[in-house]
């Protein structure tokens, strides 16, 4: 039972998850036997104006097919006019010839004696141009038989005969082998035996009658249906257009060949239904239609887990999902609040020629959205991008026949700049104004300039690690394409070259695929090209002589490295290695070619050179007496010269002999091993530590004074005297107070702060991770001069550190007093009164005098605020402070403002109680 | 100003300790008036600066020691703003080029040409010339060393120039030429422990003469760390003994394992934690140069004979491509390689010697 549970459930599943897929296979069938009836109704349609169509032959496939009964058609009835009677409106449409060879028949009729037989009428007129008008008629009517060839008799009235020599014209070749299956050698000289014309003429004229009937009831019934018709058929006949002739030289064979529908499409089928899903997601807000298979499935289900197995309420709840299954779980998401998918973006991925777009296209025009496109040829400044945007997404065609909502392209997304993806992500979030019910809102909404986003969005890129798109692939559903399989892609290639008349066998085309990495344009473009120089048979030595197809692409660094450093086994044939099969492959000069090709292409010689540098040495390759190790960096050596010369001397021919050091490299190390080969972090890192420690440095040296910089360099800082200094400043100390210090003591530590000052060193306290306290010297020229895997010097305790800290501080202030005194001989308390002048609208003042004006009545705060404030300078005339009331007021002023103690509530604060304490008087 | 190299330092000529004919030299040099463009060369720690700021002293008298630091813009002709610290007193000006780098050509265009034109205001009490110091001449830039060389001559007048260099080898011809060569060679061992027993006298220690040669020769001479040593040594332990362990910078302690580390073994594998080990020297600010440098002195040592003169013939050869290059980590690996292959060849036909 549960075996067939699963089974069912397999089913079910099938049925679920391509449901959409079905839906649309459904609705392809729909649409292929559309076109069937679409033809069908095209005569119908069309046959109101069959003399139009017969005029211009070009326009509607059906008018091809046409032109050719046509084309016997009036032949006969230039021939047997007499014969035949026929509608009058017939031989209307037969006015304009389709070739010109009708109208040259008199003149070449006139060359002729005039009583010729019917018969020979039909056989001049296939080969006017051929025959040379004047003199080389006379070398064929003879008097006489011709001695060779074959020749007809012909008399004429007079009785007077004369031979006519039978010519082998080419011409004759020429005549449309359809049109005549028994020509060569019969002697009836019509083209088609007069059978057959017959029942050609009379099928027509059935056909005709019966569509001329059926036009006539169409008009009856459906006189408006034809005007839509009618542009859909002329857009239908412009797809097959191509197939014309002139079409089929100018035009590439990837657009030719471009798939036009899902079943088409050649990139991979899970990616293609999960963006098709994601598309239907859509449909809900865009077309109004319910989602039908989702809510059905899950009903279903949970009654049949319940039933069966209530105690696994999941299927696999502690498995991992993979990746597939967490794309189709983000796609079963629920709608947001305005029945949007949790999406707002598709973003495709991958390398280029995989067929992103043409999916997009496809996948777009399938569930019914009319395509806006905007690739890297549009302008994307910001401004210009937020227009399009708005007018792809909020607006809508009215005019024409496309009413079909948009859907946006936003093709080679990588390359936009960051401020068009921060307008598009801001479009994304746009939240609607009201919030609230989004159904009843919709029409409101629309009204609205800045309404939410509600049209789908797809964008594609090459490159999904650009930088600018980091904000834009949180919120986008991501798909990465997939390699193209190759035994489809073989499969297309196949079909194409057959019917350009190629012949290429698969092998062939499994070997282009290989060369173009399974790049669908790329192929086609090879194929194409290998086609219009004449190429009717290809072969695998052909694609690989030829030079086009194999991408000049970035393969990676690891790529190169990797081919760098492996030898490569030569009994399975490279594409790109081997460009002559010889039976030398893995010679020398091949593998030489080879790598210098890699290396030169790849361009990033700093970083190559870098990766070599770091993985040389770890390459499995026997080298007792380090000779190719020494080889190896005598180039790397010459190469860094050779960098150190462009570099300077901006002489950038010289790069050009950069990449054999990769040459080298796998002639000195190429192992059959695979490698392990790691990224080179070390440079890079060698270059931030250097930088770290000479801003320790220069940060030290900044602050030294003058007197002590002039006699050191940062050099000679890091060389000779910082280690030792660092020495210097860890004398033993007594772990007591400072107070307690013997004279001799005291004087040690004077000096060393005294050193520590001029050295510009100091501690800080700061707390280390695991909240303990420490004291660190700064600038953190320890870790300069420190060197790892030395025994470790001696440092100073915590108690030590922490009183030397404090006692420089002391000094510190000590000194700026001092500085200032000498600087500013003038009395200190005249300059704390200077100071404390513009002080005077703290915070707490102003509080006061709030409290001031709460208690008196009527004080102008510009009076009270001066009066009290300037009370301790008596330069300062009080302005106006005559009348009791303020004088209550000046007096509460007067005594905030001359003691030196203010107090005030302030919750939470501490300074609560101030005072101007002066350094001198703590030290 | 409380380490002793600061503090004990001589500020005039006459107090100076060693090379005192040159001391003289000088002074009569200052004396004859017809003062040139010095360029005074010597290695570090021989007492370059020191003798400058005497000749200054002896100069201007004791105003240059009043020095000030400016800090100073300087706007490249590409837009790029160069900033550079200068120290200064109303006679001299010091500048350190090569903190510009790259654009270090600017720096001389732009302050030295600024600082050379101006004429001195009170010619008649003082010099009629300022006196630019550039230090770490050798790490300036050709292009900024060939801009030098007309500024020297255009401005001779109103501008003498003091070129202090490690050595004169960096230096082009032209300036060379143009400066009057001065060599301060470091103190001999003596010297310097006459130096250090009359500091120790000062300070009141009592410096047993054993660790004064100790400390001069763990040194290599460079009076500036032996006084910092020497005073290193006080803090670590004090009375004095005669057999103390001297501290020591720890790169050289770095470098000299990492020579054990090559020597020991040659193998690529060896070669790889030598990289590792060679990065950290780089990284700790330690010139490439003098990275090899040492290298080659702790390597040399543990040579034989016949193999010292190719060991050095090679260290030459990669210290000349180390110049030339601009990245140091692939000379000194090569070098370290070829060391090795040298070694080990050395080593395995020895071996075979012996066998036979």
């Amino acid at each position: 039972m549960d075996e067939y549970d699963e089974m069912y459930g397999v089913q079910d599943d099938f049925d679920d998850q391509f449901a959409d897929e079905l839906d649309a296979l459904a609705q392809l069938e729909e649409e292929s036997s559309n076109p069937g009836k679409r033809q069908k109704q095209l005569p119908e349609s069309d046959i109101r104006d069959v003399e139009h169509l017969l005029v211009d032959p070009s326009i509607t496939p059906k008018a091809k097919r046409k032109k050719q009964d046509a084309g016997v058609v009036k032949r006969l009835f230039n021939s047997l006019q007499t014969h035949e009677s026929k509608a009058p409106s017939q031989s209307d449409d037969i006015s304009p010839p389709s070739s010109p060879e009708h109208y040259e028949t008199p003149g070449n009729l006139r060359s002729t004696p005039v009583a010729l037989d019917i018969s020979g009428v039909a056989t001049i007129p296939e080969t006017p141009r051929r025959r040379p008008t004047a003199a080389p008629a006379s070398l064929h009517v003879l008097k006489r038989p011709p001695l060779e060839g074959e020749y007809v008799s012909v008399t004429d009235s007079s009785g007077s005969r004369i031979y006519l020599r039978q010519t082998e014209d080419t011409g004759t070749k020429v005549v449309d082998s359809r049109l005549l299956p028994n020509s060569q050698g019969a002697l009836g000289l019509l083209a088609v035996p007069i059978g057959v014309l017959r029942e050609q003429e009379a099928e027509r004229r059935h056909q005709q009658i019966m569509e001329e009937s059926q036009r006539v009831t169409d008009l009856l019934t459906s006189s408006v249906n034809d005007e839509l018709v009618q542009p859909e058929s002329r857009g239908d006949g412009e797809n097959y257009d191509p197939e014309d002739t002139e079409g089929r030289t100018s035009r590439l064979w990837v657009d030719r060949f471009s798939p036009r529908h899902y079943t088409e499409l050649l990139s991979d089928d899970f990616t293609n239904r999960c963006l098709l899903k994601w598309l239907k997601l859509w449909d809900t807000v865009v077309f109004g239609r319910e989602r039908k298979s989702r809510p059905v499935r899950s009903d279903r289900q949970a009654p049949n887990q319940k039933s069966f197995k209530p105690n696994q309420p999941n299927q696999n709840p502690n498995r991992f999902k993979t990746k597939i299954e967490v794309t189709e779980e983000l796609l079963e998401a629920e709608l947001d609040q305005y029945k949007r998918p949790k999406f707002k973006v598709a973003l495709l991925s991958g390398p280029p020629g995989l067929g992103k777009t043409t999916l997009a296209h496809v996948i777009a025009k399938h569930a019914g959205y009319n395509v806006v496109e905007i690739n890297a040829s549009d302008d994307r400044s910001a401004e210009v991008f937020q227009k399009r945007i708005d007018a792809a997404t909020q607006m809508k065609s009215v005019l024409g026949a496309n009413e079909r909502p948009n859907c946006l392209i936003i093709d080679e997304i990588d390359g936009a700049p960051a401020a068009a993806i921060n307008i598009l992500l801001a479009t994304l979030n746009r939240k609607d104004g009201h919030g609230g019910e989004a159904g009843a809102e919709t029409t409101k909404k629309k009204k609205k300039k800045e309404s939410i986003l509600l049209r789908p969005i797809i964008c594609i890129c090459n490159d999904l690690y650009v930088p600018a798109l980091r904000p834009l692939k949180q919120q986008a559903f991501l798909l990465v394409f997939p390699q193209t399989q190759p035994s489809r892609l073989t499969q297309r290639l196949g079909e194409i070259s057959l019917e350009q008349g190629m012949k290429v066998d698969s092998g062939t085309l499994m070997s282009l695929c290989e060369k173009t990495d399974n790049d669908i344009r790329s192929c086609i473009n090879t194929l194409q090209f290998l086609h219009g120089r004449g190429h009717k048979q290809v072969n695998s030595k052909t694609i690989q002589n030829v030079s086009v197809g194999q991408k000049d692409q970035n393969k990676g660094l690891f790529h190169l490295w990797q081919a760098i450093f492996q030898l490569q086994r030569t009994k399975r044939k490279r594409i790109g290695e081997g460009f002559d099969e010889a039976p030398g492959s893995g010679s020398g000069a091949q593998r030489f070619q080879h790598i210098l090709h890699l290396a030169s292409s790849s361009g990033e010689f700093e970083k190559v050179s870098q990766g070599l540098y770091e993985n040389y040495l770890s390459m499995r390759v026997r080298d007792p007496d380090l000779q190719s190790v020494c080889e190896a960096l005598d180039w790397l050596s010459f190469s860094d010269r050779l960098n150190h010369v462009i570099m300077h001397g901006q002489n950038f021919s010289l790069m050009r002999y950069l990449p054999f050091l990769s040459v080298t490299f796998h002639f000195l190390f190429a192992h059959t091993h695979v490698p392990r080969i790691s990224y080179p972090h070390s440079q890079h890192e060698a270059s931030t530590r250097l930088l770290s420690s000479r801003n320790a440095l220069s940060t030290m040296l900044a602050d030294i004074p003058a007197c002590i910089r002039t006699r050191i360099s940062q050099l000679s800082l890091s060389l000779d005297i910082l280690t030792l200094l660092l020495d210097i400043i860890c004398p033993k100390l007594r772990p007591v107070n400072p107070q307690l210090f013997s004279s001799r003591e005291k004087e040690q530590m004077r000096e060393l702060i005294n050193t520590m000052l001029a050295y510009n060193l100091s501690y800080r306290q700061d707390r280390t991770p695991e909240g303990q306290y420490t004291y660190i010297l700064e600038p953190r020229v320890e870790e300069v001069v420190r060197f790892p895997g030395l025994p470790p010097r001696r440092q100073l305790t915590y108690q030590a550190k922490q009183t030397i800290g404090r006692e420089m501080e002391q000094e510190k202030m000590r000194r700026a007093e001092q500085l200032m005194l000498q600087r500013n001989p003038a009395t200190p308390r005249e300059e704390e009164k200077k100071r404390a002048a513009p002080t005077s609208t703290r915070n707490h003042q102003q509080r006061l005098e709030n409290i001031v004006k709460q208690t008196t009545v009527e004080i102008r705060p510009e009076v009270d605020f001066f009066g009290r404030v300037v009370v301790p300078k008596p330069q300062k005339p009080q302005p106006t402070s005559e009348t009791g009331e303020k004088c209550a007021v000046v007096s509460l002023g007067k005594a905030v403002g001359d003691s030196d103690v203010w107090f005030r509530f302030n919750e939470g604060m501490s300074n609560a109680v101030r005072r101007n304490v002066y350094i001198r008087e703590l030290l | 100003m409380s380490l002793w190299v600061d503090k004990y330092r001589p500020t005039a000529l006459g107090k100076l300790d060693y090379h005192k004919e040159q001391a003289t030299q000088l002074k009569n040099l200052v004396q004859c008036g017809d003062f040139p463009h010095l360029l005074v060369y010597g290695p570090s720690g021989a007492g370059k600066k020191t003798r400058i700021m005497c000749l200054l002293r002896e100069l201007y008298g004791a105003g240059v020691e009043k020095l000030r630091i400016e800090h100073q813009t300087i706007v490249a002709p590409s837009k790029k703003k160069i900033e550079i610290n200068i120290i200064a007193s109303n006679y001299h000006l010091e500048v350190n080029a090569s903190d510009a780098g790259n654009q270090d050509r600017v720096v001389i265009q732009e302050l030295i040409k600024t600082v050379a034109q101006s004429q001195q205001i009170q010619s008649s009490t003082q010099r009629e010339f300022k006196v630019v110091l550039l230090t770490e001449v050798d790490r300036l830039t050709k292009d900024a060393q060939h801009a030098l060389r007309r500024t020297m001559e255009k401005y001779m007048s109103t501008c003498r120039l003091i070129l202090c260099s490690t050595s004169t080898s960096k230096v082009i011809g032209p300036i060379q030429s143009r400066c009057l060569a001065i060599r301060v060679p470091l103190p001999s061992t003596e010297e310097v422990c006459s130096v250090l027993t009359s500091i120790c006298k000062k300070e009141g220690l009592l410096l047993p003469p054993e660790l004064a040669k100790q400390i001069a020769q763990k040194s290599g001479r460079n009076l500036r760390k032996a006084l910092l040593m020497c005073e290193a040594c006080r803090v670590q332990q004090y009375p004095f003994s005669a057999d103390q362990e001297v501290p020591q910078t720890d790169w050289e302690v770095y470098l000299r394992e990492t020579a054990n580390a090559i020597v020991s073994q040659q193998s690529p594998q060896r070669l790889l934690e030598v990289r590792a080990r060679l990065y950290e020297l780089l990284t700790h600010c330690i010139p490439p140069d003098i990275i090899m440098k040492g290298l080659v002195t702790e390597l040399l040592s543990n040579c034989d004979g016949q193999l010292k003169t190719e060991v050095a013939h090679m260290a030459a050869y990669y210290e000349h491509r180390l110049q030339l290059g601009s990245k140091a980590i692939y000379h000194l690996e090569a070098f370290t390689a070829k060391f090795m292959a040298i070694y080990k060849k050395f080593m395995e036909d020895g071996l075979d010697g012996m066998m036979f």
